[in-house]
């Protein structure tokens, strides 16, 4: 048995901002994570069959991938797969980047518009963290934005765009609509050690040969183990353990053999996704804890929110060569962003341009979620639309409810046993409202651009990539299961700080605010941590 | 060396069966004729599940046949036939498909008639710089965002 000060469960996002901050200031830090480091050899974007990696060893969905170091998800009950990476830097190894702030709204939602609830923390709480952040990955985009509050000068220029983006920013003049460079975790100059900007190669998905991307792997996980910060691979944690004053003791995991272990610390983080922490949770039964840790109001694992993903793509008679340059988000839309309910719905949602793919992703129905035909006419179908093609994404704000959860399946283990997840969600009665809406206004948006063909998938299955709101922050014991610092509200040294903690989702892509609030929540444990385990 | 392997007969009905799927057009090759066969077979070999769907829609297609040879038939016919088993067997028979399009889209020659000329990897693509004036109008119309 091995002791630290703190314990982090999940190297991913959240895990290496905070391993990174409290090391800085003097702490024993160790974490585990139960995948292992990606190599660059192991990227394919050298390979003509680059992108087979998308069907196969870096599929984004572990269901399909199924690596030893992967645990099954029961998605039976669930219209949208929750997507997820187990290895050193979590989903940040395979990401779009795609790095907006949520807005000030986006914290208060009860208050503006009747609905949900509102965080226990201000846009204006976060606002440092969210640069502090930035400040330490390397964001390229363009301050200014009057969509959004004010913010510091970016670390890099925007990226590059090119006529595949003209086409729609004048169809975005056309509409007269707000559109911006997005940030992004994918930086346009050189920045930080060892890394290179982005050369626009393309499939960012399947992960970042030139570490371009601002993946947790290249950024804090050499400065948190610089600092010394044990981080210890395939590391699969069964159990956060609790002493007889129901303080968290340590965790039973097991290494790599498959040995048990345990590894105490007086204080413990759970930084698994908004699937694992849940799950892990609900697997640390105890008789102080008879349904789960932390669990004393009921909600661990529930509220799920994945953000509802539709794409639409606008074929184009000129050919595009979109599927050149990065994926993810170079430009985002925030027009319907906020509520307006004259539209029918609260809350809003969010286009970004993701441009395109190579020829056999086009042809496996990247685009469109259908394949395209085979037979006569095969080529002419593809070539329609390869080269020609550039698609946006739309993304809408999911609205927590309760009966959207993550909750232990009764038969279904991993390779060592451990009970797996089962995830039940259903789409909202606003989502449903708003999706449509949202949709029409993309097409719109191509229309305008001048697309001569639109493609529809009006709602993407493989798009869970957005694990939200299983452990929610709140004031209240009784509606939330952390505090405004991720502590739980029963456990005084245990800490949520990832995706789970959301108690609303926004309409943006949620990693930049999963890391500010992981700053800001190992800060505050810093400053604390005395008296969190005396 | 897998026990997963396709016998003669087996090949010879894929490569059949994929220049169909992807037939010869302009300059654009058959399926059949750039080796995908060979390819889907190599890969299967090493991914069970997805050999078990292949064989089975490959023999939803002999036994769709009747008395006949699927190879023996007309173009008319065996695109007749790949309808039903693509309707009758809609999983296996997709797989059949998503297989051909991995192996004829990653083939470096197919790629080049597409105009790709080598992996988006090491020398990736070359970007204008963004012009910010772009953005006057979006910039002329002051905050968008609520406070809160």
């Amino acid at each position: 048995m091995t002791k630290s000060d703190v314990l982090i469960v999940g190297s991913g996002a959240a895990g290496a901002a905070a391993a990174w901050s409290l090391s800085r200031n003097g702490l024993k830090v160790t974490c585990l994570e139960q995948g292992r480091w990606i190599e660059k050899s192991e990227y394919s974007h050298g390979q003509s069959d680059y992108e087979l990696a998308r069907q196969s060893e870096f599929h984004k969905d572990p269901n399909v991938r199924r690596w030893p170091e992967d645990y099954p998800i029961n998605v039976s009950g669930t219209p949208i797969r929750p997507l997820m990476m187990n290895a050193v830097g979590g989903s940040t190894v395979h990401w779009s980047g795609h790095f907006p702030r949520m807005r000030p709204s986006d914290f208060r939602v009860r208050t503006l518009d009747g609905i949900a609830d509102d965080w226990p923390l201000t846009y204006w709480d976060l606002e440092p963290f969210y640069e502090l952040n930035d400040s330490m990955i390397g964001v390229s985009g363009l301050a200014g934005d009057p969509g959004n509050p004010p913010r510091g000068v970016r670390q890099t220029p925007p990226l590059g765009f090119d006529v595949a983006c003209e086409a729609y920013f004048r169809g975005l003049d056309k509409l007269g609509w707000h559109w911006w460079p997005s940030d992004n975790a994918l930086i346009s100059e050189v920045f930080g050690h060892d890394r290179s900007a982005c050369n626009g190669c393309g499939p960012c998905d399947i992960g970042c040969p030139t570490a371009s991307m601002s993946s947790a792997h290249v950024t804090y996980w050499p400065m948190a183990m610089g600092n010394g910060v044990d981080l210890i691979t395939h590391a699969r944690v069964e159990e956060v353990t609790v002493d007889e004053n129901g303080s968290a003791r340590g965790v039973v995991f097991r290494d790599e053999a498959g040995v048990r272990r345990e590894h105490t610390a007086r204080v413990v983080i759970v930084a698994a996704n908004g699937i694992g922490t849940p799950r892990l949770l609900l697997n640390s039964v105890s008789s102080q804890f008879p349904k789960g840790l932390a669990n004393h109001s009921g909600l661990v694992g529930t509220h799920l929110m994945f953000h509802p993903v539709g794409f639409v793509t606008g074929v184009f008679d000129e050919p595009l060569d979109a599927q050149r340059g990065p994926l993810g988000g170079l430009m985002n839309c925030q027009e319907f962003y906020e509520t307006d309910l004259s539209r029918g719905f609260v809350r809003g949602f969010e286009l970004q341009l993701s441009r395109s793919v190579g020829p056999l992703t086009t042809a496996n129905g990247g685009l469109s979620g259908v394949p395209v035909a085979w037979g006569a006419g095969h080529h002419r179908a593809l070539g329609k639309i390869y080269r020609h093609a550039i698609t946006i994404t739309v993304m809408g704000e999911d609205l927590p409810e309760e009966i959207n959860r993550v909750t232990i399946d009764p038969q279904l283990t991993d390779a060592d046993g451990t009970p797996a997840p089962l995830v039940r969600y259903r789409l909202g009665a606003n989502s449903k409202k708003m999706m449509p809406f949202a949709i029409a206004r993309a097409q719109e948006l191509c229309e305008a651009a001048g697309a001569v063909e639109v493609l529809v998938d009006p709602l993407v299955q493989d798009s869970g990539w957005h694990l939200m709101g299983t452990c929610r922050m709140g004031n209240d014991p009784e509606r939330s299961v952390v505090n405004q610092w991720g502590c739980s509200h029963e456990c005084r040294n245990l800490f949520v700080i990832d995706g789970s903690v959301f108690t609303t989702s926004g309409a943006v892509n949620p990693t930049s605010t999963i890391q500010a609030i992981a700053l800001r929540c190992a800060d505050w444990v810093s400053q604390n941590f005395q008296d969190l385990y005396a | 060396m897998s026990e997963r392997l396709f016998n003669a007969e087996q090949l010879a009905l894929l490569t059949k069966v994929q220049s169909q799927l992807i037939p010869a057009e302009n300059d654009m090759p058959a399926a059949g004729s750039v080796g995908c066969a060979s390819i889907v077979h190599e890969f299967l070999r090493e991914h069970e599940e997805l050999y078990e769907l292949v064989l089975r829609a490959l023999d939803a297609i002999e036994k769709s046949t009747g008395d006949a040879s699927f190879i023996q038939l007309t173009s008319e016919e065996q695109i007749e036939i790949l309808r039903f088993v693509e309707k009758s067997a809609p999983e296996a028979f997709a797989e059949l498909v998503r297989q051909t399009y991995n192996a004829y889209y990653t083939r470096p020659e197919i790629q080049a008639k597409l105009g790709i000329h080598g992996p988006p990897q090491p020398d990736g693509f070359e970007f204008p710089s963004f012009d910010v004036s772009r953005l006057d109008r979006v910039k002329a119309r002051g905050k968008l965002w609520r406070d809160a």
